[in-house]
């Protein structure tokens, strides 16, 4: 898969391995996102809210990951998208917005670690699946039990949820998010039309939301 | 119709809605909070299903991320350039040098020494202590500028001025935008 522009000249080296290890980006462009970028150069705070809404969970993940500490995580995050915010006028579309926002994530994370004098944990670290898991782990119990919990709970939700769906449903969702199959792809693997895709894919997301939406209201 | 709306969002989240049809989606997302629940939930799930027992954002870190924006510190640092508006990239700087040598222009002009007012300063023995004045510098309605202009004139204001003179002159600036960003300057002693 191909990735472009990370971290910028600040002694890090090239990343190599999966993006799912710190949600590094990719390179292609997204549409809704630049129009979203348009929009909040025009002055629309609400446009900067979605975006929010779509990273949020990548740059927590991301920050809190670099910091081994997802409380902490938290505000470096929200940090990060302030001085996202802040600078978006110089963003130019000539990347992805993801890829420029994770740059910020990045270096407001180094900061961060800076000015505590703690040594980062370096994200071209090779950890196994096992490692990663100790390190949410470890993650995780450091915000309140509560906190945790839900997060838990949260992820039982969404997995029992796509074990109940229909296997049309299941397979389609599956393909889409884990496998990052496009609808055309999709539609090949399944021998089904493109149409059919994106409403399998719709009523997917539907019926995992009805029984999220109790842990999230 | 709300389903065929949701249907748009699922397909926006991934790439695969037409591009024409996304302007209109996004200005009924940002209005509809519904949608924007339905929009956060899709996102979620496709992020656990990713990510098993992954950090997810907790409850309200989009909330919190907002309110920070709200605040007065948040304002993007520079007046932003419309991504499809390239082509006059070179006008920027150019723009940059207009603003500051105007305000430089608006300073010379306005905190000019009066020989007679120095004269006349000269004759008093009371001295005015230092003062801090909150200032606008910029903001939506009035330009740079303008904001440029009026911040010379309240600090010359403020030299001369009578406590209470000066207070009412700041008060009016500031009633009249409240949108305005507004910086803390430091006034000499007068000598």
């Amino acid at each position: 898969m191909p990735m472009a522009n990370f971290p910028p000249d600040d002694g890090s080296t090239e990343p190599h391995e999966s993006r799912d290890r710190l949600d590094r980006p990719e390179a292609a462009v997204d549409e809704s996102d630049l129009e979203l970028v348009k929009r909040v150069q025009r002055g629309e705070r609400g446009a900067f809210d979605l975006l929010v809404l779509r990273y949020q969970h990548k740059v927590v993940k991301l920050v809190s990951r670099l910091l081994r500490d997802s409380a902490e995580g938290e505000d470096v995050a929200q940090e990060a998208f302030v001085k996202a915010f802040r600078a978006i006028g110089s963003f130019r579309g000539d990347s992805a917005f993801y890829t420029w926002l994770y740059r910020i994530a990045v270096n407001t994370a180094r900061n961060s670690m800076a000015s505590r004098h703690r040594r980062p944990l370096d994200y071209e670290a090779d950890l196994s699946e096992s490692e990663q898991s100790a390190v949410a782990a470890r993650m995780r119990h450091v915000d309140t039990p509560e906190a945790a919990a839900l997060t838990d709970e949260i992820h039982q939700t969404v997995n029992r949820a796509v074990e109940e769906l229909p296997e049309d449903l299941r397979t389609a969702i599956i393909l889409r998010e884990i496998e990052g199959l496009s609808y055309e792809e999709i539609a090949a693997a399944m021998d089904c039309p493109v149409g059919t895709v994106r409403s399998r894919i719709f009523r997917a997301r539907e019926a995992i939301d009805r029984q999220l939406k109790p842990l999230l209201d | 119709m709300t389903d065929q709306i949701r249907e748009q969002i699922s397909a926006l989240l991934d790439g695969e809605l037409p591009k024409g049809e996304i302007g209109l989606l996004l200005r009924r997302m940002e209005r509809d909070p519904g949608l924007r629940r339905s929009y956060e939930s899709y996102v979620l799930a496709g992020e656990v299903l990713r990510s098993p027992g992954g950090i997810v954002a907790s409850r309200g870190f989009s909330a919190r991320v907002a309110a920070a924006l709200e605040d007065g510190t948040s304002l993007p640092e520079s007046a932003p350039v419309p991504l499809d508006r390239g082509s006059r990239r070179w006008l920027r700087p150019a723009a940059g040098v207009a603003v500051a040598a105007g305000a430089a222009l608006a300073a010379v002009l306005l905190v000019r020494p009066d020989p007679d007012a120095s004269a006349r300063m000269a004759g008093q023995t009371q001295r005015t202590p230092s003062i801090r004045a909150v200032l606008p510098v910029g903001g939506a309605s009035p330009t740079p500028e303008q904001n440029q202009r009026l911040a010379a004139y309240l600090v010359a204001h403020g030299q001369y001025a009578t406590p209470i003179g000066r207070r009412a002159a700041w008060s009016n600036a500031l009633a009249t935008d409240p949108g305005i960003t507004r910086v803390t300057i430091e006034i000499p002693e007068q000598r």
